[in-house]
């Protein structure tokens, strides 16, 4: 399990992010909703020790994180994390070479899942694929965490659709997903956990199944209850 | 440790398109200077002893013996060390702001990379110390060819020939970047190696405190920069004159290294490990 508890981080006299709390299950898919920079970011990268908190605490089955951590928890943002130099391939060697988790065969599959060839070069690529590349690398490493950091942002649809598949594939089963979004119409149907985000602080926590069947809302129908107050 | 190796690899393949560049930038314009000096050097000889009436010893009285040192002094020599030294200094920080600024933020990839964070820093700087050292090993190679090259053009009777060692110990620039004898090896090199090391801890000072962090990284890179030169300047300070004896000074200086180095380690460590931001 990833505990977030009570963290607070602040960019020189800006607060942003306040005292935030959640936490997110292995087979659960949480999503971090809020309009831009109310510190959806922040909170993954802090997750994932890539910026430091003022305060809190951050576990991950029990433990901070740590070089071993890596092998159980990945993180996609919104940007490709490897060398536009590099063709596909080269990436995957790269992965291989670093990290025990990495699976080939998996790799191979996404590879053809989103119809994507070996040879290319990573800067050849389009935004849409250039995406599903950094999907691919954090989803063929055999992790217990996945954290997604906008993955549909300025995307075509049918990249979206593909993208949006995955999460109904075998590729996310059992693993624990974070993913921060404010276009969640395509995986709305998938989320099990929401945590609404406005200016650094914690809105509303709810479970999107409970609120879907007790009191026949979606997850859209409550952020408008919640931000629109 | 096999970490170690594997991104030392990619660090160095990384560098290896820009490095070749400058090998040959400074093996093209420094063999044309030394071409050019003994060209002349010989035009001078025969227009002065063939059409002049010179004899050749009123000549090398005169003009004196062609050795390397005529093509040393030019700027087609000095000017692609300086190049070279430039661009490995540009390259310090370079190697790591490219991963941070560049198009793709490798950045990301590096710190969650499942090894110590302290690897990232040792590749970078052990890439950094065998660039200099290869750039050395390529100029050492390059005297050589010069040396053959005014063979070639100058014959025996107007030149000088020397070693690489006379050429070393002749030229005083020269002997910095080919130390002559350990204890100089390991002051130039431990210094240059320790300078690298607090360049490093500034940049990541900046990147995990921006602003601040460029203050504090100044400031870190100045007290080490007093602190480097502390040997020499407190004992004229106080005594006015020199004051240790050369063996002593350079036990100092091995330990204001080792202590230099001790303290950036310690800082970057904390830094990468609590502090540096994507």
């Amino acid at each position: 399990m990833i505990e977030v508890k009570d963290i607070t981080k602040s960019f020189g006299r800006k607060k942003v992010l306040t005292g935030v709390s959640f936490t997110a299950s292995k087979g659960e898919i949480t999503c971090l909703i809020g309009v831009n920079g109310v510190g959806k970011t922040t909170v993954l990268n802090a997750i994932m020790g890539l910026t430091s908190t003022n305060s809190g605490e951050i576990l991950i089955d029990g433990k901070k994180i740590n070089k071993e951590s890596y092998e159980k928890i990945t993180f996609i943002p919104d940007t490709i994390t490897m060398l536009p130099t590099m063709r596909i391939h080269d990436a995957f060697e790269f992965m291989n070479d670093f990290y025990q988790s990495w699976n080939e065969e998996r790799a191979k599959e996404l590879l053809t899942f989103f119809r994507l060839q070996g040879h290319e070069r990573i800067s050849d690529l389009s935004k849409g694929n250039k995406a599903k590349v950094n999907l691919l690398l954090g989803l063929a490493l055999d992790v217990d965490y996945v954290l997604m950091d906008e993955p549909f942002s300025g995307i075509d649809i049918f990249s979206r659709e593909q993208i949006a598949d995955v999460f109904t594939s075998h590729l996310i089963e059992d693993r624990g997903v974070i993913i921060t979004t404010h276009e969640i119409k395509d995986i709305e149907h998938l989320i099990d956990k929401v945590v609404l985000l406005d200016n650094g602080i914690i809105l509303k926590e709810f479970n999107a199944e409970q609120v879907r069947e007790e009191q026949g809302k979606s997850i859209i129908d409550v952020m408008r209850e919640v931000f629109r107050t | 440790m096999k970490n170690f190796f594997k991104l030392l690899n990619f660090e160095i393949n990384r560098f290896m398109k820009l490095y070749v560049v400058l090998l040959v930038t400074v093996f093209v314009l420094q063999i044309i200077g030394t071409i050019i000096a003994a060209k002349g050097y010989m035009r001078m000889a025969n227009n002065a002893v063939l059409q002049g009436g010179m004899s050749q010893l009123e000549f090398i009285e005169t003009y004196e013996k062609f050795s390397i040192s005529n093509a040393l002094y030019s700027v087609w020599f000095l000017g692609p060390i300086a190049i070279g030294v430039t661009a490995l200094l540009f390259y310090v920080f370079f190697i790591w702001y490219r991963d941070w600024f560049a198009k793709n933020t490798f950045i990301y990839r590096l710190l969650m990379l499942p090894t110590t964070r302290m690897n990232i820093f040792f590749t970078k700087a052990t890439t950094i110390m065998l660039t200099v050292l290869g750039l050395v090993a390529f100029q050492i190679v390059l005297l050589v060819l010069h040396n053959n090259i005014i063979k070639w053009i100058v014959p025996k009777v107007y030149r000088i020939d020397l070693s690489i060692i006379e050429i070393a110990n002749a030229f005083e620039y020269l002997s910095i970047i080919i130390p002559n004898g350990f204890a100089e090896f390991v002051i130039a090199y431990g210094l240059g190696f320790s300078f690298v090391v607090v360049i490093f801890t500034a940049i990541l000072m900046e990147r995990s405190f921006k602003l601040k962090g460029i203050i504090l990284g100044l400031a870190y890179i100045s007290a080490s920069c007093l602190l480097f030169l502390s040997p020499y300047s407190i004992q004229y300070l106080i005594t006015g004159k020199a004051y240790l004896y050369p063996e002593e000074l350079f036990i100092v200086q091995i330990g204001i290294w080792i202590i230099s180095v001790t303290v950036s380690l310690i800082v970057s460590r904390y830094l990468l490990k609590n502090k540096v931001t994507v």
